[in-house]
């Protein structure tokens, strides 16, 4: 979701003026409104697959990879990040089997609130879909980053950790995301920061995500969004090991 | 995105490695260049600055060891603003470090990186192993095709002087310091035995019958395939795998070089299903990427949820959980290591030995565990510090403790003279017997 929303997020034309001294606009205001200033609802529901490539940066180890993610309505998803030294990445949802491979730890099939969470970034369209993956929404406040004020809203999932968004009071964009990172690996705060807009896939997408967790630093750049693609139909399949686990995850009950 | 959850921190604890130790010594260059301070107690003065602020801003824990470090700064400010000589600010600043009560914390001072780095460095090699034993540097292994081989060099040879100059001074002194541990002082062996490739060392050395033989042998290039990193520099990364009998044995000189150390990991454990056991020989294994440990543990533990230990950073709490794979090697597994096991090393050892799944052999490692930096200081000293806890699943934590054996076997210069690895046969025995 949180993902999604940052990718979705277009820098906004539309003036959405609250005035400081007045009440805080509601979060349902703001989260219809940010579906207006990134194309409009019926622009993503036009978008029924897309194909995502981009690089991914960890500048303070001097780690450089590349990006591709594949998604599509309403829950699948696959994405595979090569990095030089580390290998490729990979993890996806498949008929609700959220699962990761990497060289390092091997394959993993995701449970608990790690997969929930990941079938809540995984939700395709995402940004039009936020009542249906939250049980709670609420402004909280308002923020200045980079100058600009922003609204605060707290989404409450009902499995997944909450997220605090940031929306720019000037042009409805989310332009930061505080969250949870949960995991079998540990639970962790991380900040997203979304700049760079361009119009990408029929919408306004921040081509820049810059990723802080753990006192590392990843930054994500789109180059390309492709929608409403022939993507082969099991280009979402779990790769062989992930089946050899359900294999045996089945044996075993 | 979910990068950093599947990809856990680079352990920098390679930096007393040999690896590391080339990265610190090409970083300092660096710092020193970008001061110019006018006097000693300028230069005294930014040193304790550095140090204290380090401490405020990277140690895992807020407040660091529960100390009020505004309070600390207080204290120990004046009286480096006081202190006469370096050694008088060497000691002010060793004192505040001490109060952390934490293991590595410390300064050394400049004349202990000189000793440590030597005039060797470079990519060279005469692929000569050492271990020193008795206070002599004995020759532990020779790598496959290397001049030391060529030349006739034997195991249980006595490294006496390189060029001329001796080795017992160096060991001697470096042992002699309660700060330098024994992985810094196979290090300082190794470092003298290195060099440009293509360079010629004289090596004198005591061979099985302690006569001196001279060897001049031409540097090549480190056994194994260069391997990057990140901004680390090429490193050169073997991996091996036999079998004795029916035991599997796999070596490799450090975690690094993922994709291939893991992918040549995974293959020998599936080739060896059905071996009687399986042996891991982390001897003079440094460690270096932590996550490496996880992902090999997947292949030998098949209870789900299970966890090496718990590395705790200031901002996160990163649990080191095996992922079991979907065939798992069930028989004995051997863990081989020595003071020259760490890092990455001591957690593997440690984790599958608190989970009961590995019987450890050889003698304590080098208990050095945390992800940790040197710097160097304005005034040339070197600055550690750490910048995470890891505490072992059994509950207790490495640093500064080391992995203890569950059978302690040391080598000797006689068994190796002999052709024999006291430490390997231990665990084969071992092995033989669980059949």
């Amino acid at each position: 979701m949180t993902r999604r929303y940052l990718v979705a997020a277009l820098a906004g034309i539309t003036s959405f003026a609250f005035a400081q001294t007045e009440p805080l606009p509601k979060a349902e205001t703001i989260l219809d409104h940010y579906i207006e200033v990134t194309g409009g609802k019926a622009a993503y529901e036009k978008r029924k697959n897309q194909i995502e490539t981009g690089t991914i940066e960890l500048k303070a180890q001097g780690l450089k990879g590349t990006v591709l993610r594949y998604a599509a309505d309403p829950a699948e998803a696959y994405s595979i990040v090569e990095i030089e030294g580390v290998g490729k990445i990979e993890d996806g949802l498949d008929k609700g089997v959220a699962w990761d491979k990497n060289p390092m730890l091997g394959p993993k099939i995701k449970t608990g609130q790690e997969k929930a969470q990941y079938v809540r970034e995984a939700a395709f369209n995402s940004p039009i879909r936020w009542r249906e993956l939250n049980s709670k929404v609420e402004t909280v406040g308002t923020e200045t980053i980079d100058g600009e004020l922003t609204y605060k809203v707290v989404l409450t999932p009902t499995e997944a950790p909450a997220e605090t968004m940031y929306f720019q009071k000037k042009s409805g964009l989310a332009v930061k995301t505080v969250t949870t990172v949960v995991s079998a690996m540990g639970e962790a705060p991380v900040e997203m920061f979304a700049s760079d807009y361009k119009t990408l896939g029929g919408i306004l997408v921040p081509t820049k995500i810059t990723e802080k967790l753990a006192g590392q630093e990843i930054v994500i750049t789109l180059s390309d969004v492709k929608t409403n693609q022939p993507i082969p139909p099991d280009r979402f399949d779990p790769p062989a090991e992930i089946k050899a686990l359900l294999s045996k995850a089945a044996e075993k009950k | 995105m979910r990068v950093l959850r599947k990809c856990p921190l680079p352990d920098s604890r390679g930096s007393v490695g040999g690896w590391a130790w080339a990265v610190v010594l090409c970083a300092v260059a660096g710092v020193l260049e970008g001061q110019a301070l006018s006097s000693d107690k300028q230069r005294q003065i930014a040193s304790f600055e550095k140090v204290w602020t380090t401490i405020r801003d990277k140690h895992w824990q807020k407040n660091p060891a529960g100390l009020d470090w505004q309070a600390i700064h207080a204290e120990f400010y004046p009286r480096i603003l006081n202190a006469r000589s370096d050694e008088e600010a060497l000691a002010i600043m060793r004192e505040m470090l001490g109060r952390l009560k934490q293991t590595h914390f410390g300064i050394f001072p400049a004349a202990v990186y000189n000793d440590v780095e030597g005039d060797g460095g470079g990519d060279g090699s005469a692929g000569i192993g050492t271990r020193v034993l008795g206070g002599q540097a004995v020759v532990m292994d020779l790598d496959p095709g290397s001049s030391a081989e060529r030349a006739g060099v034997k195991r249980g040879w006595i490294v006496q002087s390189v060029n001329g100059k001796p080795l017992g001074p160096v060991i001697q002194k470096l042992e002699s310091d309660a700060d330098i541990h024994e992985l810094a002082l196979e290090r300082a062996v190794h470092a003298r035995l290195t060099g440009m490739i293509g360079d010629t060392l004289a090596i004198v050395f005591l061979d099985g019958s302690n006569r001196e033989v001279t060897r001049n042998l031409e540097l090549g290039m480190e056994r194994g395939q260069s391997a990057r990193f990140g901004n680390l520099p090429p490193l050169h990364v073997f991996f091996e795998s036999k079998k004795f009998g029916n035991t599997g044995y796999v070596r490799f000189n450090m975690f690094l070089d993922l994709v291939r150390v893991m992918g040549s990991f995974g293959e020998a454990v599936q080739q060896c299903m059905q071996c009687d056991g399986l042996i891991v020989d982390l001897r003079g294994n440094p460690g270096g990427i932590g996550g490496m440990a996880m992902g090999m543990a997947g292949w030998l533990v098949d209870k789900p949820d299970e966890r090496l230990g718990t590395m705790y950073m200031r901002d996160a709490t990163l649990n080191f959980v095996i992922n079991p794979r979907a065939e798992v090697f069930a028989g004995p597994v051997a863990v081989l290591v020595d003071g020259s096991s760490a890092s990455t090393s001591e957690i593997f050892a440690e984790g599958l030995k608190d989970l009961g799944r590995a019987r450890v052999f050889g003698t304590k490692t080098a208990a050095a565990a945390l992800p940790s930096v040197f710097e160097r200081l304005p005034n040339g000293d070197g600055f550690q510090y750490a910048t995470a806890n890891y505490i072992s699943e059994g509950g207790k934590p490495l640093e500064g403790v080391g992995v203890t054996p569950d059978v302690e076997v040391k080598l000797t210069r006689e068994g190796l003279l002999a052709g024999h690895d006291a430490v390997l046969d231990a665990a084969l025995e071992w092995i033989r017997k669980k059949k």
